[in-house]
């Protein structure tokens, strides 16, 4: 009898410490799902991507489960500042501007920024060569800060999504595009729209704009937090983890040095 | 063609989403509008001023404006009031409730305007003959002015409705997966942007064309007995 009570206590004090720790694990991370191939969505409606693979893997490290919420990119921080979910993984870049809203764990991806032309449109990337030239990018990014710094005589046509830009450069409504290199590559030039198009130029990179490279943000005031995904991150550069996840969508290590 | 059937699950449930906040709001709105109403045309000066300063602030701010304050300001707000008061770490507002309360606070606001006007159309003999004839306000309100009201209001009425069901297409900002939000992500995803949209104007098509029908079908039974001028 005795020893049936017993089990009974612990079978409940196990319960009940299990269901507290499944409410304080869920990790609700913040992703956009229309940012291929780092997120998209399948018609299913599950989310896909390396970002999403990356979001997982971390959880999976920290032993808590990742509830990924969809957010719009333009209401990214506002959201993640309403605690509407605990931390962002969306290829957010780190960036001076947006540290004084929020933090950041440190880089887990770093890829160069390039321009995008038609082939054989001979776009001489220097002041001059850029002046008055219309140059399309997605806003409220650090493309945004690059171009507005380096090439202030260019005329800026600013975008919601990155894809829109790609739309406008193959219909010809700007002379040239500014983003991501893996993102210029994997969603436009690989792709059917974009076979007349090119690389025109060399990395671009301004420390001060581009910064060190894509973070998980999380708020300023969830320091602990912000510990904790870089122990993870750290983690799954060690074990392998995130080498595997690299190679399902890219030819290179992304991380970057 | 071949992705509108691959994607069709996430277009419907976008639809779906969208029909629920269009009617859910479209409640609100008219509640809302017979309030305002009864505010504006009542002798109460307060009920007045709330009733002008209501349609003021709502017809004056743009609904996008309105909804990313609801949505992101309330939650802030929220969350404020439960450090405060220390009786929640973290209350949710859903992208839901705050689309369906924002769309429905604003056409409220012009299903005010719709509504006073209507029972300002209704000539104020007969309203006046009810009291005579010894009518309380609510026997007014049911047999003088309400049958004659939404036969004024119908055609501002069905205006607004057909805004609104647009409108609707604004929650995708705060992340809502309406029909838009859904067409959007779905065309980004398989880059076939153009083809999605083109599936979601069809679809608010067939919607405003499903309204028109049921909007015609109450002008009919409403304006039983009722001469109109141009049917001559």
């Amino acid at each position: 009898m005795k020893f049936r009570k017993l089990m009974m206590a612990l079978t409940a004090t196990a319960l009940i410490l299990g269901m507290g720790s499944v409410q304080a694990a869920d990790l609700r991370v913040g992703v956009e799902g229309a940012y291929p191939p780092f997120s998209w969505k399948e018609s299913d409606g599950t989310l896909k991507g390396f970002d999403i693979e990356i979001a997982e893997a971390i959880c999976a490290e920290l032993k808590r489960k990742c509830v990924l919420i969809e957010q719009d990119w333009d209401g990214m921080i506002p959201a993640l500042k309403a605690r509407k979910f605990d931390t962002i993984i969306a290829s957010m870049s780190i960036t001076e501007e947006r540290k004084k809203q929020v933090n950041f764990s440190d880089k887990y991806y770093n890829t160069p920024a390039k321009f995008v032309a038609r082939k054989g449109a001979g776009l001489e990337i220097s002041k001059k060569g850029l002046m008055g030239k219309r140059i399309g990018l997605q806003r409220g990014t650090t493309h945004q800060c690059f171009m507005e710094k380096m090439y202030p005589d260019a005329e800026l046509v600013l975008y919601g999504t990155q894809d829109e830009v790609f739309q406008d450069l193959a219909i010809g409504r700007i002379d040239a595009q500014f983003s991501d290199s893996i993102a210029a590559d994997d969603g436009f030039l690989k792709t059917d729209a974009g076979k007349d198009f090119e690389f025109t130029g060399a990395d671009q990179h301004d420390e001060a704009c581009h910064g060190p490279g894509a973070g998980m943000t999380v708020r300023k005031s969830d320091d602990e937090l912000r510990m904790e995904l870089n122990k993870a991150l750290k983690a799954i550069r060690a074990n392998g983890v995130y080498q595997k996840i690299n190679a399902k969508y890219f030819e290179f290590d992304i991380f970057g040095g | 063609m071949d992705l509108i059937i691959e994607y069709q699950g996430q277009l419907l449930s976008g639809t779906w989403v969208t029909i629920k906040l269009a009617l859910l709001s479209l409640v609100l709105a008219v509640l809302f509008g017979l309030l305002g109403a009864w505010a504006k045309l009542s002798k109460n000066i307060l009920a007045q001023k709330i009733g002008a300063a209501y349609t003021a602030i709502v017809r004056g701010v743009p609904d996008l404006v309105l909804i990313l304050l609801v949505f992101f300001g309330g939650q802030e707000l929220a969350n404020s009031i439960g450090t405060l008061t220390g009786l929640w770490d973290y209350a949710e507002i859903s992208q839901f409730a705050a689309g369906v309360g924002t769309i429905g606070v604003v056409f409220g606001g012009y299903m005010t305007e719709t509504f006073r006007g209507a029972i300002l159309a209704i000539p104020k003999g007969q309203i006046e003959a009810g009291v005579a004839c010894g009518m309380s306000r609510l026997v007014i309100f049911r047999r003088v002015i309400w049958p004659q009201m939404v036969v004024y209001a119908l055609p501002g009425f069905s205006n607004n409705w057909l805004v609104q069901i647009k409108s609707t297409a604004l929650v995708s900002v705060i992340g809502l997966q309406d029909v838009v939000y859904n067409g959007f992500v779905a065309g980004r995803s398989t880059r076939e942007l153009f083809t999605f949209m083109f599936a979601v104007l069809m679809i608010y098509l067939v919607l405003t064309a499903i309204s028109d029908v049921g909007l015609r079908w109450l002008d009919k039974k409403y304006s039983k007995g009722i001469v109109r001028s141009e049917d001559g």
